[in-house]
Formats: C-alpha cells, structure tokens, sequence
C-alpha cells in the first residue's frame, strides 16, 4: 500500500528534511503534501485523504497544539494519525500532547529508521488503498 | 557563563550541527580570526521556562548555502537552498535551543520559545558580539561562528 503524507512546519528546511528521511526511509509514498502552518494544513485535509500528519509545534497563524486541537474537535480528522516532529524535549509536554491524541513524537533531528519505525507502527493495518 | 555551561553549550552544539548538517565543530583558540568581508547574519530566538533568556547564532553569509545544502542533501545552487538560504541556520539555532535547555533543565519544565528572526550584520558588530562573556567561539568546517546563549532565573 501507498500512503498520504502531510508534513507541517513553517520551515522550508525541516519539510525537506522530513521529506528527504521518509524518501530514504524507504517507504511506498503515494503523495506527500506540505503545509507552513496549522490553518493551511487543516484546509488541505478537508480536500483531500490523509492517512499521516507530521506536524511541529511553533509555527505562526497556528501552532501544532491549536492544530491537534481542532482535528480533536472533527468526527474526521480525529481519526487521522499525528505525529509530532519537534526540537522540543519536555516530557510533560509530551504527555500533555499524547493526552489530546497525539500517537508519536520525533525530536529532531531523527534518522530515517526512526521515522519508518514510526510510520510502521502507526499505520500497521492500514489497507486503504487503491 | 561557568565552564561547565560552557562545555555543556559545545557539546550539544556540535552533536546537533554533525547529526543535522554533517558538519563539524572545534573550538577556537585565536585572537584575531579572519573573517572576510560578505558579513555575517545573526539568528536569535528567547525562551521563557523555570528560567528565561536568549540564544543567538552568528555565521558567515556565505556559510549559509553549504549549511542549508547540507541539511537538505542537497547542493548549495539548489532551488530550494537560494529560495531560502537563511532558513537552515534558523532551523540549526531552533533544535540546538531545544537541546540545550533540556540539558540545563532535563525532561520535567515546559519552555514557550519564540520563532527565530533573522538579520545581518557586519564584522564590526561580529567583533563585539565576540567579545561577551557569554559567547562560545567554534570554527565549523573552518567558518568563524559565535553561539550566545543567556539565561536567568524566571522574573
């Protein structure tokens, strides 16, 4: 199966290198959708199917956390898997996170077994596809 | 700074800049380094926790190419380097913030820290930015770079 991916940080270099890592992850990426900040992600995902959200938490417009919780507030998007990709290393944060549904946190920088460590375990039985 | 902070500043500055950007620190012992005349560009950013402060980055203009080449893995005259050149050094002093205040203050406190700015600035400034005491001076791959990082009890 191949997935959509939506990765979310208002840095152009921490999408590349999401993007790089999961390129050599190897994983059967269908389409992989970038976003700059929580609202233009969350009007991508009311366009199109996402099977995994990659998001960062600081980010202008809307933070990850506001981000997670709209997705909490959506029969829909709360089905969608989060994980979230930070330079952040509090563990209280991090509990809080998981608390609002969030399913995994990457601290940058990560290697490209983490994330498909990451994807796998998340997606095991996940068989839409075309 | 005490020595152990500042010992403590090197080593999760290195660590960080060699597993995003593969490129590699040494701290400097020179006086008087050459620093050539296309300036420098200084990134900063402030947190807020059980302690609050500012770190800062200052590097060479023209290593910003090569950093952000090397964390994308990529090539310096890439598009996506020159659409944004300045971006990777930002995204450098974010996960190096990161790590160090969980070094200072372990796993337990939440810091809110602010979106790193970007801007330029001249060798004359670069030569008082060094001269804080509260500045680490490292060559990257040969490239004179000065790391600030302040920080005291909550107010």
């Amino acid at each position: 199966m191949a997935y959509s991916i939506l990765v979310v940080d208002d840095s152009e270099t921490a999408r590349a290198v999401i993007a790089r890592t999961l390129e050599m992850a190897p994983l059967p990426i269908r389409t992989m959708h970038v976003a700059s900040n929580g609202a233009e992600a969350l009007r991508i995902m009311h366009r199109e199917w996402i099977d995994l959200l990659f998001t960062d938490l600081s980010m202008p417009v809307m933070t990850g956390v506001e981000l997670i919780s709209r997705m909490q507030e959506d029969a829909l998007l709360s089905t969608i898997p989060v994980v979230v990709v930070s330079t952040d290393g509090s563990k209280t944060r991090m509990d809080a996170l998981m608390s609002k549904g969030v399913q995994a946190y990457l601290r940058k920088p990560f290697t490209p077994e983490q994330v498909k460590e990451t994807i796998d375990a998340l997606l095991k039985g996940n068989d839409h596809d075309e | 700074m005490t020595n152990e902070h500042r010992a403590l500043l090197n080593q999760t500055f290195s660590t960080v800049l060699e597993q995003l950007a593969f490129m590699f620190v040494e701290v400097s012992t020179e006086a008087s380094p050459t620093v050539d005349n296309a300036g420098f560009v200084r990134t900063r950013m402030s947190f807020q926790g059980p302690v609050c402060g500012d770190m800062e980055l200052i590097v060479p203009r023209n290593m910003c190419e090569e950093l952000a080449a090397n964390i994308m893995g990529t090539e310096p005259d890439d598009e996506a380097v020159l659409r944004a050149p300045f971006d990777a050094l930002k995204e450098l002093l974010n996960v190096t913030c990161g790590h160090v205040l969980t070094a200072l203050a372990g796993q337990e406190p939440v810091f809110e820290r602010s979106i790193p700015t970007v801007e330029q600035c001249d060798p004359g400034e670069w030569a008082t930015f060094r001269n804080r005491d509260d500045t680490l001076f490292v060559l990257v791959d040969e490239y004179p770079v000065l790391l600030y990082l302040n920080y005291g009890p909550r107010k």
